[in-house]
């Protein structure tokens, strides 16, 4: 229910800014799409987070094989399904295609070609390597000129700066609720609100910490039976009962390991260096360089990512003295997280750390097998 | 107190009835139709009747795909936990199971020091490797489902059933008579698809002997050879195949209630 009241929420705020003026572009909520640029140039960045269903999954398959994955299928059936579920998409003018996967290349063209939405393009390397950052900065810098075109002018680095600012001190605000004594699902829906709001509800972020730091000082802790774990792979989009289910089998996501959690939060510049440069364009640059996120698809990535995980639950286990479990979220034929479900799994097995692969799709006839195999998760754990 | 468990599958459900001693004295077995609720509530009046028990005299123990319909349990688990707990009923030196039900099957394997559940993989909501499968196959081939195993060992060249998905293997079976093979060898293809297909699944969690086989699929005597010979070792079925999700709900009842 809180879904649709975030949902409904978000609808009015894209009408108002269209009756100001503004256009919106929308794009699949991956990495390294620099929305302080879009944010610069006066538009609105909508990220693709909305949880699938078979409606929408359905619609799809004049466009998509049933065998792509279910979020991209959704995706498309934010546009293709009529009446459509999420109205305020229609208003959307652009679509950023990126390759962060074939579904999302795949994803953005049917939109652009089959949905009036006209496209812009930003290919981002899997990589890191000197010639992937050259590479990156000359995407950045042609993205920059398209924006520019349909504007009509300049985008001045000072505005993209600001911008930069406004998003960094946002998620340092973010940081802060990562850290906060509440339940997953409440964390969830303040990440997944920021994620579509962006830094208009700084406000409401601070006062809701704020808020949080009173509660949690006036009360004596009490101790939870619930069985903590990390969240890793596919992110849990708006309106998923996937959170729910955790929940009821009396599991507590402490972390969530995904693009709407920790991924975007921890993309932070320090103060130094955002004064180091009067170029907005190195500062994308820098971050893309050290986004431990940012490689996929290459050698070694998956390596990276398990080293990551294993620190931060060693880490946990010694500071608060309880065993992390780690349910790894596979949105069905994904093609990043598939593939090596198996060995994320046997490596963190062999350190002792307990995985449950969660493979689904969006269909209804699902649930009840995801809530058996989380539930025999939390008894196993 | 004695104990009940009831495992209500999305095909059949399944009550055992535990004495003090967690000795099983009485178990039921019905079609759980659309209507799980009724059918669990049905089977659990009558048992206690015939033992002339009222609900305060045992704990009660759901489990299954519909164990949250039950709403007169003290509680309820999930049928890896109990399968894995009844399997070690009769075999207390199980170290994995491999269950196939009416809609799903599971591989589980249990720690050796503690019998715990250390590691399970599902099927998918796909029908592949389920007994939903091997029903819509017995249709096809129109041999009653509790003779198809019987049929398929009488075979010396296995038909190939390449299709996982339960519509297209259905076609292949029909393609299969027109190109003229035999009953018996489409029977033991289909079995053996079953076999292939729910051994790959547990062997990538590492299944090991002594494997449990159950559920009720398990009655079928050549889906279990074709296990053996997919999984490189023997394998062993309880006399109640059917029943040891139930038994393992009944039996963590008691630890529950220590
Ligand atoms: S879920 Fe995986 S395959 Fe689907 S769009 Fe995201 S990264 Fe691509």
């Amino acid at each position: 229910m809180k879904s649709l009241e975030l949902l409904s929420e978000y609808s009015n705020y894209l009408e108002e800014q269209k009756l100001e003026g503004k256009k919106i572009i929308a794009f699949m909520s991956h990495d390294s799409i620099p929305e302080e640029l879009i944010d610069a140039a006066g538009f609105i960045p909508l990220r693709l987070i909305f949880a699938g269903n078979d409606d929408l999954m359905n619609a799809s398959h004049d466009y998509l094989p049933p065998s792509t994955c279910s979020f991209a299928q959704s995706c498309i059936g934010y546009f293709a399904r009529k009446p459509n579920l999420y109205k305020f998409l229609e208003l959307v003018d652009y679509i950023l295609l990126s390759n962060h996967c074939v579904s999302d290349i795949c994803v953005s063209e049917i939109i652009s070609d089959n949905f009036n939405v006209e496209r812009l393009n930003l290919y981002v390397p899997y990589t890191r390597n000197e010639s992937a950052i050259k590479y990156y900065k000359i995407e950045l810098e042609n993205l920059r000129k398209e924006l520019e075109n349909i504007i009509g002018h300049e985008i001045p680095d000072q505005k993209i700066k600001e911008s930069i600012d406004k998003y960094n001190l946002f998620k340092k605000k973010l940081a802060e609720i990562e850290k906060l004594e509440i339940s997953g699902s409440q964390k969830l829906e303040i990440f997944q609100k920021a994620i579509l709001f962006g830094p208009k509800i700084l406000n409401e972020i601070e006062k809701l910490i704020q808020k949080n730091r009173e509660i949690t000082s006036n009360d004596s802790q009490t101790e939870s039976n619930n069985k903590k774990v990390i969240f890793t792979g596919c992110s849990i989009f708006l309106g998923d009962y996937l959170m729910d289910l955790i929940e009821e089998s009396g599991g507590e996501i402490v972390f969530f390991n995904t693009w709407i959690g920790h991924n975007y939060i921890s993309q932070i510049y320090s103060d130094k260096i955002l004064n180091s440069t009067d170029d907005p364009i190195d500062l994308f640059l820098y971050r893309f360089k050290t986004n431990i996120y940012g490689d996929h698809s290459v050698p070694d990535s998956l390596d990276n990512e398990i080293s990551y995980l294993e620190t931060f639950i060693n880490e946990y286990q010694k500071e608060n003295g309880e065993k992390l479990a780690v349910i790894n979220h596979v949105i069905k034929f994904c093609d990043h997280f598939s593939l090596f479900q198996s060995t994320l799994k046997e490596r963190l097995q062999n350190k002792g750390i307990q995985v449950l692969n969660l493979e689904r799709d969006y269909s209804r006839a699902n649930r009840g097998q995801l809530s058996t195999r989380i539930e025999a998760f939390m008894e196993m754990i | 107190m004695k104990a009940v468990g009831l495992d209500i599958g999305s095909l059949a459900t399944k009550l055992v009835l535990l004495d003090e001693n967690k000795k099983m004295i009485d178990w039921k077995v019905n079609r759980s139709t659309y209507d799980f609720k009724r059918v669990g509530g049905d089977l659990f009046k009558d048992i206690l009747k015939e033992h002339n028990l009222s609900r305060s005299d045992v704990f009660v123990m759901s489990t299954g795909y519909g164990r949250n319909t039950v709403d007169f349990a003290n509680d309820r688990i999930t049928e890896i936990t109990a399968h894995a707990k009844g399997v070690q009923y009769f075999y207390p030196d199980a170290r994995s199971v491999i269950d196939i039900g009416g809609q799903d099957s599971k591989a589980i394997v249990m720690s050796s020091k503690t019998g715990n559940v250390i590691d399970f993989q599902m099927n998918d909501k796909c029908a592949a490797g389920t007994g939903r499968f091997l029903e819509v196959m017995s249709h096809a081939l129109e041999v009653p489902i509790n003779e198809i195993g019987t049929l398929a060992l009488k075979s010396n060249s296995p038909a190939s059933i390449s299709s996982t998905c339960t519509v297209f293997a259905e076609s292949e079976v029909i393609s299969l008579f027109a190109q003229g093979s035999s009953k018996i060898d489409i029977a033991a293809g289909i079995n053996k698809s079953i076999a292939r297909r729910v051994a790959g699944m547990a062997k990538r969690i590492g299944v090991e002997p002594l494997l449990v086989f159950c559920g009720g699929v398990a009655k079928n005597i050549a889906v279990k050879e074709y296990l053996e010979t997919e999984l490189g070792f023997e394998i062993v079925r309880p006399e109640y195949p059917q029943l040891t999700g139930a038994l393992g709900a009944a039996l963590i009842s008691f630890d529950n209630h220590k």
